[in-house]
C-alpha cells in the first residue's frame, strides 16, 4: 500500500452534512460570543479570578490563526502542485525519485521540530512561522500530486493520445481530473498539519489560537486552555469534514 | 568517449541533472550563507563566519577538490555512469566527514583561553552542504538501482565515522555540546522519559489497535463509525487534544486521590500517554484493517476448502500475508509517536521537548537544537529501522 | 462415492438451494451446470459446507458426515477452485503440501507425494519445486492448484469453474489434463461449469440445475436425445447441438473399410474402384495414406477420377479423435472422407460425411 493510499478517506453515508452545519455553526458561535461564556466558566471554575481569555478576542486569535494556515497552505499547494507536474512530466522526470524520497524522508521529521529549527533561523514571528508551515506543508502536497498522477491508468492515457489531444489537454482533462481526489487528500493532510503546528506557533512568537492555550499552561489557567483548545479542535474538524465533502466530489467510480 | 545520447536525440553535457542541482544549491549555500557564528558569550548575538574564513586552508583545499570531482560525476562525457555514482558516494560522503571535521577543529581553535565562554554555532550553509551532501548520496544510490545491504553498509560506515569524530571529542567546543555538557544528566533523563513515553503509548496503542483493525475488517457494520471516530482524534490538534485532556484528569485526580498518587493528574505523563494512545490508533487500526482487507479472497477460500480451521487460517495465511501493512502502521505510529511526544512538553510530561520549548522561552538556539536534532534523529532511525523489519517481514513469495 | 439428499440453502428468505439431491459413484465425473444463480456453486460449497446447509444431508462412501466438523471433513476432499488461491507466501512444493501437513503426514511421505504429483501434472520438480506462486504462468499455476486438492488422496474432489480464468488454448490443454488424470487416478469429481462443451468434453454425468433446482441428471448423450424440458433443451442449444453431439462420439465408432489401392494399381482399377465407392485411397509401400482419387468436393471437368490429392497430415483421423474434430477437418479441407490411421501410420480404415449422417441417424432412431 502506498502511502497516498493510507491517507485516502474512507467514504462515509450521509448525515455527516448536517452534522458539518452544526458543528461550524458552534465553532462561529464560539469565536464571536465566548464573552457571553463568561458566568459559565466561572461557575465551572470558582477558584480563577479570571476564567475568560481577555488579552485578544477570539476572533481576532482566529483570524490570525486561519491567515497563518492559508497563507502557508496556499503556497504550498501551488508549489507542492507545481513540483510533482513537473517532476512528472518528462523533462523533470530525473529529478522524481529525488523529490519523493524527500518528500517522505521529510514526513518524519516532527513538525513541531522542524518549526522550533525553522524559525529561529529566520527569526522569530509571524512570517518565519510562515515559511516553517509551508515547507512542512509541501511534503504531503508533492507525495500525493505524484502518487495521483501516478494512478492515472496508462490505458487511458493511451486512449487519450489516441484521441489526438496535446500533452496539455491530456493534463487538463484527463490527468487532473482523475488525480484530484488524491491531490486533495493529500492537501487536506497538510493544512490538517498546519493547522495543528499553527498552534504550536504561539510559542515561536506568532499569535494563534495556541496563544490562550499556552498562556493557559503557564499560568495554571485551565479555562484559557479549554477555550483555545475547544476552538482550534473545532476549526480543525470543521475543515477536515469540508475536505472530505470535496474529496468525495472527485471520486469517479 | 561521447555524450550521453538522450532518446530525443539531442547531445547534452549533463547527465545528472539532479546532481548538479544540489551542486549548485550547496554552492550557493556556501557562498552566500554563514557556515558558523561565533559570538564571545552566550548573551551576545553570534557574528557569522564564512566557509572560507572559517576551514584550515588544507581543509578548504579539500573541500574544494571533493566538490570539483562531484562536479565531474554530474557530467556527461568523463565518466562511466557506475563509475561517476561511485565517485559521488566517495567524495559526498569525504566533503560530509570534511565539513563536521572543520566545523569542530574551528571551534577548537576560537575558543581560547582568553575567551573561554566564546559560543560557535552551526550556520545555515553548514546545514544546507550537509544535507545536499545526503541527497547526493541518496540520488547516486537510486541511479546505481542498488540493494539494501550496501546501502545499510554505506550508512553503517558514516555513522561509525561520524561516532568516531565524536568519540574523539572534536565538537566539545561547539555550543551545542556546550548546552549539551550543561545539562548531560538532564538530556539522559528526557531523552529517557521521552522514549518511555512513545514506548507506553504505542503498547497500549497496539494491544487496542490490532483487535479493532481486524473487528474492524470482519464486521462491516462497525467500520464506518470507528474510522470516523478515530480520524476524528486524530484530527485535533495535538496541543489541543493534550490540553483538553489536562481538565477531566485533574479533576479525576481531585477526587479520586487514589488515582492521584500512581500519577493520575492533569499535568504529566498521565494525559500525554492517553492523546498519543488516541493518536496512534487510526494508523494501526487503518493498517490492519487494510492489511487483512489485502489478503486474496482467493486464498482465504482455498485454505477453508481445504480443512484449515478459522484459527489456522489466520495464523498461516492472513497474519502472515498482512503482516507487512501491519509493521508500516507500527512504523507511521511511532514516528508520529516521536514527534507528538515533543508537544507533550508542553502539558509537563518531559520528553526532549522539554529543551526545545525552554530553548525558545530563552532565544537559546542551542538548547532547541538539543531537543530538536536528537528527535529528528530518533525520528528517522525508528523510521529506518521500522522500513526495513517492513521489508524482512514481506514473504518472499509476495510480490 | 458421494450422496447429496435434499441439499437446500435458505439465504434470508431466499430459497437458493431447493432440495437437491444427486448420488455420484465412485469415478464418475460429475458436471454441475446451469445459469449463473442457478445455485451450482452454493451446491457445491455446501458438499465440503464452506457454505453451511440450512437442510439435508451429505453421504461420503457410506457415512453421514453432516455432522463431522467441517475441517476434518474437508481435509477428506479435494478442491480447487477458479481463482486458485494459491498461497503467495509459500513456494509450490509448500502449497501442495498444505493438506498432507494439516493431517501431519511425516515429512518424507509428504515430499514423496508433492513429487508424485509435480509428475502427475507434468510439472518437472527441480524446476517447479521451489517456486513461488507469482513466478508461474496462469496454466502452471492451476495445475498446481489441482495438485494440491488431489494432494492428500482424497476420495472426492470438487472443483469451481477451475479453468474459467484461462485462455481457450490453456483450456483445452487442462481439460485433457484432468480427463487423463480422472482416468489415471479414478477420483470421484464434482465439477461446476457454465461452458457447455466442457461439460460435455469432461463428464461422465451431467447435473443441470435451474433456479436452485436439479432439472436433469443423467449421462451426456441421454441429456442429449432426451431433456427433461424446455429449459434443458433450451440449454443445450439447438443450434449446434448435432455438433455437441459429436463431441461425445469416436472416430473408432464411426471407422469404415477404406478402399484403397497401392501404386502398382492401373488406371482402370482405378477408374473402377471410383465408380463403385465414389474414391479411392492411394498407399505407398508401408500401407500410409498418401493420395487420393475423387472425393474432393470440386472436380475437373470431365474426369470422373478428378485430380489426384496429396493427403495432408491434417486429413489423417485416429481412433480416440472426437468426431467433432475428424468433422471439422473434413469441413476445413473440403473432402467427404478421412483417413483413419494407425499408430505406426498405416491406412486403418475411413471415416465419411455420409458415414457421419448415417450413424447420427441410426442413434436417433434407437
Amino acid at each position: 500500500m502506498t502511502q497516498a493510499a493510507a491517507f485516502a478517506p474512507l467514504r462515509r453515508g450521509g448525515g455527516r452534512g448536517v452534522l458539518l452545519v452544526v458543528l461550524t455553526a458552534v465553532l462561529v458561535g464560539l469565536v464571536l460570543f465566548m464573552e457571553e461564556l463568561e458566568p459559565l466558566f466561572r461557575a465551572w471554575f470558582p477558584d480563577l479570578d479570571n476564567p475568560l481569555y481577555r488579552r485578544e478576542t477570539f476572533l481576532r486569535l482566529t483570524l490570525d490563526h486561519i491567515v497563518l494556515v492559508l497563507v502557508s497552505s496556499a503556497i504550498s499547494v501551488s508549489v507542492g502542485v507545481a513540483a510533482g507536474l513537473f517532476v512528472t512530466r518528462r523533462a523533470g522526470r530525473e529529478f522524481e525519485p529525488m523529490v519523493s524520497a524527500i518528500s517522505a524522508i521529510g514526513q518524519t521529521f516532527p513538525p513541531a521540530a522542524v518549526l522550533a529549527i525553522v524559525v529561529p533561523l529566520a527569526g522569530f514571528g509571524f512570517v518565519p512561522t510562515i515559511v516553517a508551515l509551508t515547507l512542512y506543508g509541501l511534503l504531503p502536497v508533492v507525495q500525493n500530486t505524484i502518487a495521483g498522477l501516478g494512478t492515472v491508468p496508462p490505458a487511458t492515457l493511451e486512449a487519450a493520445r489516441g484521441t489526438g489531444m496535446s500533452p496539455r489537454q491530456i493534463l487538463l482533462r484527463v490527468e487532473l481530473p482523475l488525480a484530484m481526489r488524491v491531490i486533495i487528500a493529500g492537501v487536506r493532510v497538510s493544512v490538517i498539519i498546519n493547522i495543528g503546528t499553527a498552534t504550536i506557533g504561539s510559542t515561536v512568537g506568532a499569535q494563534s489560537l495556541g496563544t490562550p492555550i499556552i498562556a493557559g499552561l503557564v499560568g495554571d489557567n485551565i479555562a484559557y486552555v479549554i477555550q483555545g483548545a475547544a476552538v482550534v479542535g473545532l476549526l480543525a474538524i470543521v475543515t477536515d469534514m469540508a475536505f472530505e465533502r470535496l474529496e468525495r466530489r472527485f471520486t469517479f467510480g | 568517449m561521447t555524450a550521453t545520447i538522450l532518446d530525443d536525440g539531442r547531445r547534452r553535457l549533463v547527465a545528472d541533472r539532479v546532481l548538479l542541482t544540489l551542486w549548485v544549491a550547496g554552492a550557493a549555500a556556501v557562498l552566500l550563507l554563514p557556515f558558523a557564528s561565533m559570538a564571545p558569550n552566550r548573551l551576545v548575538s553570534g557574528q557569522p563566519v564564512m566557509l572560507w574564513a572559517a576551514l584550515l586552508p588544507w581543509q578548504a583545499w579539500t573541500a574544494a577538490g571533493l566538490a570539483a570531482l562531484l562536479l565531474l560525476s554530474a557530467l556527461a562525457t568523463p565518466l562511466p555512469r557506475a563509475l561517476a555514482h561511485g565517485l559521488t558516494l566517495a567524495a559526498a560522503w569525504g566533503l560530509a566527514l570534511l565539513v563536521l571535521y572543520g566545523i569542530g577543529t574551528y571551534a577548537g581553535r576560537a575558543v581560547t583561553p582568553d575567551m573561554p565562554a566564546a559560543r560557535v554555532s552551526l550556520g545555515s550553509a553548514f546545514w544546507v552542504v550537509l544535507f545536499c551532501a545526503a541527497l547526493a548520496m541518496l540520488d547516486a544510490f537510486q541511479r546505481l538501482k542498488a540493494g539494501m545491504l550496501p546501502q545499510v553498509l554505506y550508512a553503517v560506515a558514516t555513522v561509525g565515522a561520524v561516532a568516531g569524530l565524536f568519540a574523539l571529542d572534536l565538537f566539545d567546543d561547539l555550543s551545542i555540546l556546550r548546552e549539551y555538557a550543561n545539562r548531560e544528566d538532564a538530556f539522559a533523563g528526557e531523552f529517557l522519559t521521552h522514549l518511555a513515553l512513545v514506548g507506553a503509548a504505542l503498547g497500549p496503542a497496539l494491544l487496542l489497535g490490532l483487535p479493532l483493525g481486524l473487528l474492524a475488517r470482519r464486521r462491516a457494520k462497525l467500520r464506518g463509525g470507528l474510522f470516523g471516530l478515530l480520524n476524528f482524534f486524530q484530527t485535533i490538534p495535538s496541543i489541543a487534544l493534550f490540553a483538553l485532556l489536562v481538565a477531566p484528569l485533574s479533576a479525576l485526580g481531585d477526587a479520586v486521590p487514589v488515582l492521584k498518587a500512581v500519577g493520575i493528574k492533569g499535568i504529566g505523563a498521565a494525559p500525554a500517554v492517553i492523546a498519543l494512545v488516541m493518536y496512534s490508533l487510526l494508523p494501526i487500526v487503518r493498517n490492519t484493517y487494510a492489511g487483512f482487507a489485502g489478503v486474496p479472497a482467493a486464498a482465504v477460500e482455498a485454505a477453508r476448502g481445504m480443512g484449515m480451521t478459522t484459527r489456522q487460517v489466520l495464523w498461516r495465511v492472513e497474519v502472515p500475508l498482512a503482516l507487512p501493512v501491519i509493521l508500516s502502521g507500527l512504523r507511521i505510529v511511532t514516528v508520529q509517536a516521536i514527534g507528538l511526544t515533543v508537544v507533550a512538553a508542553l502539558i509537563g510530561a518531559g520528553g526532549l521537548g522539554t529543551f526545545i520549548f525552554q530553548g525558545l522561552g530563552q532565544y537559546a538556539i542551542d538548547l532547541v537544537l538539543l531537543g530538536a536534532i536528537p528527535t529528528i534523529f530518533l525520528a528517522v532511525t525508528a523510521d529506518f529501522f521500522l522500513q526495513i523489519l517492513v521489508a524482512l517481514s514481506k514473504p518472499e513469495g509476495a510480490r | 462415492m458421494i450422496e447429496l439428499q435434499g441439499l437446500t440453502k435458505v439465504y434470508g428468505g431466499k430459497t437458493v438451494v431447493d432440495d437437491v439431491s444427486l448420488t455420484v459413484g465412485q469415478g464418475e465425473f460429475c458436471v454441475l451446470i446451469g445459469p449463473s444463480g442457478c445455485g451450482k456453486s452454493t451446491t457445491l460449497k455446501m458438499v465440503n459446507r464452506l457454505v453451511p446447509l440450512t437442510s439435508g444431508r451429505i453421504v461420503l462412501d457410506g457415512e453421514d458426515v453432516t455432522t463431522l466438523p467441517a475441517e476434518q471433513l474437508r481435509r477428506r476432499i479435494g478442491y480447487a477452485i477458479q481463482s486458485i488461491g494459491l498461497f503467495p507466501h509459500w513456494t509450490v512444493a509448500e502449497n501442495i503440501a498444505v493438506v498432507p501437513k494439516l493431517l501431519k503426514w511425516p515429512k518424507a511421505r509428504i515430499a514423496d507425494r508433492v513429487e508424485e504429483l509435480l509428475a502427475l501434472f507434468q510439472l518437472d520438480a527441480a524446476e517447479f519445486r521451489d517456486k513461488y506462486p507469482h513466478q508461474l504462468s496462469g496454466g502452471q499455476a492451476q495445475r498446481v492448484g489441482v495438485a494440491r486438492a488431489l494432494a492428500a488422496d482424497p476420495s472426492v474432489m470438487l472443483m469451481d469453474e477451475p479453468f474459467g480464468a484461462l485462455d481457450p488454448i490453456t483450456r483445452d490443454v487442462l481439460q485433457a489434463e484432468l480427463a487423463r488424470v480422472h482416468r489415471e487416478t479414478g477420483k470421484t469429481i464434482i465439477f461446476v461449469t457454465h461452458d457447455m462443451d466442457e461439460a460435455l468434453k469432461l463428464a461422465t454425468r451431467i447435473a443441470i440445475l435451474n433456479e436452485g433446482r436439479l432439472v436433469q441428471y443423467d449421462r451426456p448423450i441421454e441429456l442429449m436425445f432426451e431433456p427433461a424440458d424446455d429449459f434443458v433443451r433450451d440449454f443445450l442449444g439447438k443450434a449446434d447441438l448435432g455438433l455437441k453431439l459429436l463431441t461425445r462420439r469416436w472416430v473408432h465408432q464411426y471407422v469404415a473399410p477404406a478402399p484403397w489401392a497401392d501404386r502398382k494399381a492401373s488406371m482402370g482399377e482405378l477408374r473402377d474402384i471410383v465408380a463403385s465407392h465414389g474414391h479411392v485411397w492411394l498407399v505407398d509401400g508401408e500401407g500410409r495414406p498418401e493420395g487420393l482419387f475423387g472425393a474432393r468436393l470440386w472436380r475437373a471437368d470431365g474426369d470422373p477420377l478428378g485430380e489426384l490429392s496429396r493427403v495432408h497430415p491434417d486429413w489423417m483421423a485416429t481412433p480416440d479423435m472426437s468426431m467433432k474434430e475428424a468433422l471439422s477437418r473434413m469441413v476445413w479441407r473440403r473432402i467427404l472422407a478421412l483417413p483413419v490411421v494407425d499408430e505406426q501410420g498405416r491406412l486403418s480404415g475411413e471415416v465419411t460425411m455420409a458415414g457421419v449422417m448415417g450413424r447420427q441417424s441410426e442413434g436417433q432412431a434407437a
